[in-house]
């Protein structure tokens, strides 16, 4: 039979263990991603230097919540003609605090019809997300919005 | 290295006509993995494996190109729109970081 003290005594254990066992596993040399890109250095190599506006244009559609951070659905709905002198040139979508701030970079072209672009994203942890939007006048507009992650999904 | 993959084109609406604007969504069966996980029974990495270029074509003439990073789920769905221009057949060609090339493509019918 389990005396009390040794019920205790296991329990300190147990919880040791359930203690150091979290910290150990972020101590361990993590794997970066070979093609690694901070937010900054990524807007920089897009916009050549310039700095994006904010727009009301662009309509940025993310879960304020995300449950599971390995699908995100993400919409971008860019208010556009899409004629050939007026178009969308190239949709990206940035995510500020994942190993590679890239997601995607969609080239348009007015062949389209309508400035859209939908998909799902991973996001490592609480963060934002961000549609840079380059026109074809070489006009950067910009539209974020933070997301919350419950579980993260870049592992 | 071409490897067979569950791929999918919708296009919505079903029917109709030219020079409509319709949705196009491409779906395909790809473990995308970022090379940062690790197996959790053989506690090994997984090795990088995600599409990094994705090209839709519609009669030749290419309509939409995507940069791809590792960033994107497991099982992508890419969508966006397009515009009808006639008879034709739209093909998406999708690429792969270790090389894998694979593409995918759709009759178009315009009525009316």
């Amino acid at each position: 039979m389990m005396q009390r003290r040794d019920f205790f005594k296991k329990l300190g254990v147990v919880a040791a263990v359930s203690a150091v066992a979290p910290v150990m596993s972020f101590a361990g040399d993590k794997p970066k991603s070979a093609n690694a890109m901070s937010y900054a250095t990524a807007v920089n190599a897009i916009t050549g230097g310039k700095t994006p506006k904010k727009s009301a244009k662009v309509k940025l559609k993310v879960p304020e919540i995300a449950e599971n951070g390995a699908v995100v659905p993400v919409t971008v709905n860019i208010d556009s003609p899409m004629t050939s002198s007026d178009y969308v040139k190239a949709i990206h979508i940035l995510a500020s605090k994942n190993f590679n701030a890239r997601c995607i970079d969609v080239n348009l072209t007015p062949a389209n019809g309508k400035a859209m672009f939908s998909t799902r994203i991973k996001l490592g942890g609480t963060q934002e997300v961000s549609a840079l939007v380059e026109l074809s006048n070489g006009d950067f507009l910009i539209a974020t919005q933070s997301v919350k992650v419950t579980i993260g999904g870049c592992g | 290295m071409a490897q067979a993959r569950k791929s999918l084109i919708k296009i919505k609406p079903k029917k109709f006509k030219d020079g409509e604007v319709v949705k196009v969504s491409f779906m395909v069966m790809h473990p995308m993995a970022t090379g940062t996980t690790k197996n959790k029974k053989t506690k090994q990495l997984i090795p990088a494996k995600f599409i990094n270029n994705i090209k839709f074509n519609y009669n030749g003439k290419e309509i939409t190109n995507m940069t791809v990073w590792e960033a994107l789920s497991t099982n992508p769905v890419f969508t966006t729109y397009m515009k009808i221009n006639g008879k034709g057949k739209l093909t998406v060609t999708y690429t792969d970081n270790t090389g894998e090339v694979n593409e995918k493509s759709k009759k178009i019918k315009p009525k009316g």
